[in-house]
């Protein structure tokens, strides 16, 4: 019995390392301009189709797709933010910006059935050689393709971090989130801000999507799942905390792994939401965030 | 609008009213494949009454509810296990489901209105989310079957009343029409209501409207509750006319978001919006599902939502219903005119200057008694935030029609106390007493109610109503009828020297108007002690001996005050003693001159430069 709760937990802390890339990108959008970004999932559905199709139609191997796909879910993400939400933005000043959420789903809905319309409602995957690949760490099973998501969580963070914390643009960005009032009045134009948040928010999708591709399906729907699990983490990690989205997304990982183990994994579901629910009321900032005044 | 104008207004609503009534049975004349326009017809007001009672709460007090679906479906599940069970009259079963929603609204309530904004939104999902799944995954409950994710079929019985089953399309319809206008009748009068008025209000700054003792708590659960019960009815038409329910369909994340859409593109907030919504949206989703190859793709439809939704979001943000609206004035007056000629004497402009009534304390009924004991005393009241001290063991009291000024620098704890004594804060430490009573921990809309009321120091007015319906919500706990709180309103517009905005929508006023309508407002609810947060700061010179005439006004109604304020020379004029904080603790209480001419208060308001010189 341990020993299968061992490996639930091993495999759930690698797809973990998944959940953890889209939930950076929500937390990326949602601790700059406190915005919910209804379409994050959407965008990553997306992400997963255009290394689905570079894959199939290039050869490339799905691992190097961001070379590609990331410059342009940068371009794509800082143009949705420029064309679509900067003149909600400008309009509401002072009010919580609930247009932007409702403009935001209305894309996520828009691009999800249209991708269904092009692309049929049949479940797509790619066999490339880390597919069914596994390692054996003692007795437990180890599969290669989570492994490099896991990886590819761990340095996303670390590359992320050190551009909020080390280039100007990352250090703005971060002056933005905490203030936009102060920091606009040191000199930093903070609607350029938010076309780069979103852009660089929507670039990790690439990312996400690389990892995934090998070992998940792809399908117009896939986006919705993962967005639910993103407000999950990003509520248990902690609005606007970068290391908080990556250990939120390998906790649920963990949880989901080793309940799948006893039960179906849609009690895991209804059992994060619980914890969700009771997260936003006892402990709104999440376990890593700052609570503010 | 003249009484020609009206006449027809009410006849054009009433024809109309009637055509869409007879469409089922015009469409079975008229129109080979009638059972499909029957059917669409269906869909329009099934949706249009869904989205209307959706409007209730996520439209009219701005809660954006993204878990509705979760009403439908126990409303559903509800009166389809009573007549499966019971053998129950699903039209009973109906409002039993209505009933169970309106409880689980309750239930949900309590952690989801702490929430504001997208978080509400998150969590109302949440719940839908958990609903679904635990349907899906359940087989029974207490011996009650439900079936899981395979659902429950109503077996057809042929046309039967009291089992809610008819063979045909029509019956059908006429149900789902008498239903959506009962629900229609509903949102009418509540938004008609004076919860109507706090919803809306709620919806601009609800913080705002608890500063007027406004239980804002209760206000929203009524409206989710009504809203709830009326999406469960439509639930369990859905069920009687599918006669199949699944959790998968009933409580879909999509059926909850199609509401929403729904409302947003009709307009959030007004009665008629969502119906407008639904008849857009469903037709033109058929259409568009028609023309893209029929049932084969799902989601066809949502692609015309989701389209339809950004450019309403982005080009029509009150959504469509005032520009319907405006329309049909216009075709109204054409019409008054071609029955009954052109409009003579067109009635004054509305925001034409109005008389201003005559103004002291005795006709407007505040003199509070003389020589009343000290009304607000605060001893040894600590608060911190973090690390960092708001107030420290500050002790103060204000007497009956005493004026006191709080000064310091900025940071010093001024608005603090005023959080604090008006229940926005709760202190870590000391006691805060009215009129002998002690107020901590009293939510702010009790405090209101005991006679303390409050301004903020940026401005809030509710940006969304008018000048007159602003003062209204004041007004309305205290007046028997909506006429009264509005002709009470305009006393105390009149009061301030706002007569000429009545029908102004407060976005409109300037900064001097907005703190007068600010001050209208905390004046309606009769308060016997006033807060006013730098009520004179933003404004121009010109503007400020209208103010401070004010505030002597004010004053002459024996309410007592605590005022906040930079300027000292004003404040020195206005106030009979002077309190001084600095860094959270109180440093000076006396006269005026004496405090503003002592040294140590000199040094901190000019310390920096004292000290360089």
């Amino acid at each position: 019995m341990t020993d299968l709760l061992i490996q639930g937990a091993l495999s759930g802390l690698l797809i973990g390392g998944v959940y953890g890339l889209i939930a950076l990108g929500l937390n990326l959008v949602f601790g700059t301009m406190r915005v919910v970004n209804f379409a994050q999932g959407t965008l990553l559905m997306v992400a997963m189709f255009m290394a689905y199709w570079l894959h199939v139609l290039t050869g490339l191997h799905p691992y190097l797709t961001p070379l590609v796909t990331v410059p342009v879910l940068f371009g794509l993400g800082y143009a949705i933010q420029v064309v679509l939400i900067t003149p909600l933005l400008a309009r509401e000043k002072t009010r919580e910006p609930m247009s932007v959420l409702l403009m935001t789903l209305g894309l996520a809905l828009l691009l999800e059935n249209l991708a269904l319309l092009l692309f049929r409602g049949d479940y797509k995957t790619v066999q490339v050689n880390q597919t069914n690949a596994v390692w054996f760490l003692g007795d437990y099973i180890v599969s290669v393709s989570r492994f490099w998501a896991l990886v590819a969580l761990l340095a996303t963070v670390a590359a992320l971090w050190a551009f909020l914390t080390h280039t100007d643009l990352g250090r703005a960005i971060r002056a933005v989130g905490q203030d936009r009032q102060v920091a606009r009045l040191l000199g930093i134009n903070d609607r350029v801000i938010y076309n780069y948040a979103f852009g660089i928010s929507t670039a990790v999708m690439g990312i996400a999507a690389a990892t995934l591709v090998p070992f998940y399906y792809i399908h117009p729907g896939v986006g919705t799942s993962f967005l639910l699990k993103a407000f999950v983490i990003v509520v248990l990690g902690g609005l606007g905390s970068m290391p908080g989205a990556a250990l939120g997304g390998l906790a649920v990982g963990v949880i989901e792994g080793v309940i799948g183990i006893w039960t179906q994994a849609a009690v895991a579901q209804i059992l994060l939401f619980a914890v969700f629910i009771a997260m936003l009321f006892f402990r709104p900032a999440g376990l890593l965030g700052v609570e503010r005044k | 609008m003249r009484i020609e104008e009206r006449r027809v207004a009410v006849v054009l609503a009433l024809l109309v009213a009637i055509i869409v009534a007879l469409f089922p049975a015009i469409a079975r004349a008229l129109l080979s494949d009638h059972a499909y326009w029957i059917q669409i017809y269906i869909w329009i007001l099934f949706f249009a009454m869904c989205a209307t009672a959706w409007n209730i709460i996520g439209g009219f007090a701005g809660q954006y509810s993204f878990g509705h679906a979760a009403f439908l479906g126990i409303g559903a599940y509800t009166s389809t296990l009573l007549y499966l069970n019971l053998g129950l009259s699903p039209w009973l079963g109906m409002v039993v489901g209505g009933g169970v929603a309106a409880l689980a609204g309750t239930v949900i309530s309590y952690p989801c209105f702490r929430l504001r904004g997208a978080f509400f939104s998150l969590a109302t999902i949440a719940f839908a989310e958990m609903l679904r799944v635990g349907g899906e995954l359940t087989d029974s409950v207490f011996g009650i079957v439900i079936n899981g994710a395979r659902g429950l079929v109503i077996p057809p019985v042929g046309d039967n009343l009291w089992a809610f089953q008819f063979r045909d399309k029509e019956s059908y319809a006429y149900v789902i029409y008498g239903l959506l206008l009962g629900t229609l009748a509903v949102a009418f009068a509540v938004k008609h209501s004076r919860l109507g008025y706090y919803l809306a209000a709620i919806g601009d700054d609800e913080d705002a409207v608890k500063s007027l003792g406004i239980d804002t708590a209760r206000a929203k659960l009524i409206a989710l509750l009504v809203s709830a019960f009326l999406t469960a009815v439509a639930g369990s038409f859905y069920a009687q006319m599918v006669l199949f329910i699944t959790p998968t369909r009933a409580v879909s994340l999509d059926l909850s978001v199609q509401m929403v859409i729904m409302a947003v593109l009709g307009g959030l907030g007004s009665v008629f919006g969502p119906l407008l919504g639904a008849s857009i949206l469903v037709p033109v989703g058929e259409l568009t599902r028609a023309a893209l190859g029929g049932s084969t793709i799902q989601g066809a439809h949502l692609i015309v939502y989701g389209a339809l939704l950004m450019l309403v979001v982005r080009f029509v943000p009150g959504g469509i219903e005032g520009h319907v609206r405006e329309g049909c004035r216009r075709l109204v007056a054409l019409i008054a005119e071609a029955l009954y000629g052109p409009a003579t004497a067109r009635p004054a402009p509305a925001n034409a200057p109005i008389m201003h009534l005559p103004t002291n304390g005795v006709a407007l009924g505040v003199r509070a008694a003389a020589g009343e004991a000290t009304p607000l005393s605060l001893s040894n009241v600590t608060m911190r935030f973090g690390g960092a001290v708001g107030v420290k063991e500050v002790t103060l009291e204000v007497g009956a029609g005493e004026v006191v000024g709080l000064i310091g620098p900025n940071g010093s704890g001024k608005t603090t106390i005023f959080n604090l004594v008006t229940g926005f804060l709760a202190p870590q430490g000391g006691s805060i007493h009215f009129d002998g009573r002690s107020i901590v921990g009293l939510p702010p809309h009790r405090i209101n109610r005991l006679g303390i009321a409050r301004t903020f120091q940026i401005v809030r007015p509710f940006t969304s109503m008018t000048v007159t319906e602003n003062v209204m919500v004041a007004a309305l706990p205290r007046c028997a009828t909506l006429s009264a709180a509005r002709t009470e309103s305009q006393r105390w517009l009149a009061f301030v020297g706002l007569s000429h905005r009545l029908d102004t929508v407060a976005d409109g006023l300037s900064t001097g108007e907005r703190k007068r309508l600010e001050l209208a407002r905390v004046l309606a609810t009769r308060p016997r002690l006033l807060l006013m947060d730098e009520v004179m700061g933003g404004l121009d010179q010109r503007s400020l001996p209208g103010m401070i005439e004010l505030v002597r006004r004010i004053r002459l109604e024996r309410i007592s005050l605590l005022i906040i304020e930079h300027n000292l020379k004003v404040i020195t004029e206005v106030t009979d003693r002077l309190v001084m904080l600095h860094l959270g603790e109180k440093i000076q209480d006396g006269p005026p001159l004496d405090v503003v001419s002592n040294p140590v208060v000199i040094d901190i308001y000019v310390g920096g430069a004292a000290a360089l010189r």
